[in-house]
């Protein structure tokens, strides 16, 4: 097991993240402050390689049934919890890597921990 | 079913392979009356006044050329004399005697029998009627379009059905006015010979508007496949046929029909009409077919994402494509190299989506038997009988 000090925990304040290149090749990794919790991604989309972490975050928009005009509309919830890839806009969860579009897919996530002051990315030195 | 195999061989290539069971239904056989004043009768009074003060209301632009049958059909080679040309093409106007098959044959139930069901086995045919009708489904009068409908169903019973278990029928609605819509569905729905709703495909907005929501409830109730023939609003006299205006051809009026099959599918899929009516089917026939792979690969694409636009979508849109819609073999594309088509077939997922329509008899018409390249048993079983039979419920 590898540890990769990454960032002091006040540089990735809560809705932040870092982006640490070179981590385990050029493209390297995002880290998240997602409400207080950390994820490290793979800075590479799994659809067509684009620079994933480095796009925009929204929220699950979901709803039960086609509008009909009765009032009812879809709710927006976990708003900061999920990462848009900037190439095509593909949706992943941060805190799972899966792709909420494609089951078949998900985006390689590293465990990070938090050492005092440290935000610390551990990996399977292989 | 008790006609399977039953009929005299007289087709070229057709081979007599008797069957158990069903093995050819035609989804797109068209009838047609000689005059639209043969609906005078049923008519109510107000609009058989209206039909005589007033015409039909419908537009006259078409550039559908005046021969929009087979030829062989009509039992004289020769060419049409200037009494038959009238001022508004063959086919998309009613406004005159001219309707689809009027001028060149009597066109009856026997002559159906006799040329086309018996000639090819067909164990069903589903009637589709003259699409010159469905312009009636622009009509600007909603009251006008859906006592048409109405004298059309009545006048279709009376001189169709009732005769020829072979022969079952398409209710006909206007899209105009929803209720109305329903109302005939309801009237005709518990007819043994009624196992579909016609509405033609060119509608004043895209079908899975919530507008039209009444008509695919009413179709789902009742257990009615929604059959969408092209033709309709933008035949002459509301809607243009393609979105950049009026073509000067008939060959461009007809390749902007997949534009529109596209379009009414996509809507259909996308504002969540089939999360809605779970078990509602939708064949869009006379469109051709390599549209719908582009609609299934790029809806799919287009889904993952946008998805958050349109949430209630809990599946891939080519999901819903392959359970709730079909398309019709006619006209069947005719690739460069045979085994395109086979390709096609393959990314159509033809063995679920596909229906054979011959559009009988129209001159674009595909027959059963020299139309296909040789297909696998269980494709053609599919093709010819099983997803016709499964949307309609036979």
């Amino acid at each position: 097991m590898a540890r990769v000090i990454v960032a002091k925990v006040a540089e990735i304040p809560p809705g932040q993240r870092k982006i640490v290149v070179p981590f385990r090749g050029r493209a390297g990794i995002g880290v998240f402050n997602v409400a207080g919790s950390f994820y490290a991604l793979r800075n590479i989309c799994p659809h067509r390689s684009g620079p994933l972490c480095t796009g925009e975050l929204s929220g699950r928009v979901t709803t039960d049934e086609p509008p009909s005009g009765d009032g009812k509309i879809p709710s927006v919830s976990g708003l900061g919890e999920i990462l848009r890839c900037p190439w095509h806009q593909w949706p992943f969860e941060i805190a799972s890597g899966r792709c909420l579009v494609n089951p078949e897919i998900r985006v390689a996530t590293y465990e990070v921990t938090i050492d005092g002051d440290d935000v610390v990315v551990e990996y399977e030195d292989r | 079913m008790s006609q399977a195999g039953a009929a005299p061989i007289t087709a070229p290539g057709w081979t007599a392979r008797p069957k158990d069971g069903v093995a050819l239904v035609d989804c797109d056989v068209h009838h047609n009356f000689r005059h639209h004043e043969q609906l005078l009768p049923y008519l109510s009074t107000f609009y058989q006044e209206h039909m005589l003060d007033q015409g039909l209301h419908l537009g006259t632009y078409s550039n559908i050329p005046l021969r929009t049958n087979r030829t062989d059909l009509r039992g004289r080679p020769e060419k049409r004399d200037r009494t038959e040309i009238d001022h508004s093409g063959g086919l998309e106007t009613l406004d005159s005697d001219a309707t689809s098959g009027s001028r060149d044959f009597n066109y009856s139930l026997e002559f159906l029998q006799r040329e086309h069901l018996d000639r090819w086995n067909i164990d069903y045919a589903l009637l589709t009627g003259p699409p010159a009708f469905y312009a009636y489904s622009g009509l600007p009068d909603p009251d006008w379009a859906a006592a048409l409908c109405r004298a059309f169903n009545d006048w279709t019973i009376e001189h169709w059905l009732g005769r020829d278990e072979r022969v079952v029928n398409a209710i006909f609605v206007s899209p105009s006015d929803p209720a109305q819509a329903v109302a005939e569905i309801d009237r005709l729905a518990d007819r043994k010979d009624t196992v579909a709703v016609l509405v033609p495909m060119e509608t004043s907005m895209p079908m899975g508007n919530r507008f039209y929501h009444p008509i695919w409830e009413a179709c789902e109730r009742h257990g009615l496949p929604v059959i969408s023939h092209v033709g309709g609003a933008g035949g002459a006299n509301r809607t243009t046929p393609t979105p950049v205006g009026f073509p000067t051809y008939y060959m461009e009026s007809r390749m902007s029909r997949p534009t529109v099959a596209s379009a009414q599918a996509t809507s259909l899929i996308v504002e969540g009409v089939f999360e809605k009516f779970k078990t509602l089917k939708v064949a869009l026939i006379e469109v051709q077919q390599l549209w719908a792979v582009s609609v299934m690969w790029h809806l799919d694409a287009d889904w993952r994402a946008l998805r958050d636009q349109t949430p209630w979508l809990k599946r891939l849109p080519s999901e819903y494509f392959r359970e709730h819609i079909r398309v019709g073999s006619q006209p069947l594309h005719e690739p460069e190299r045979p085994e395109q088509l086979h390709q096609m077939l393959e990314m159509l997922h033809a063995d679920e989506t596909l229906i054979y329509c011959s559009d009988f008899p129209h001159f674009d018409w595909n027959d059963p038997v020299a139309t296909f390249p040789k297909l696998s048993e269980h494709l053609h079983q599919r093709i010819f009988a099983d997803n016709a039979l499964e949307m309609l419920t036979l």
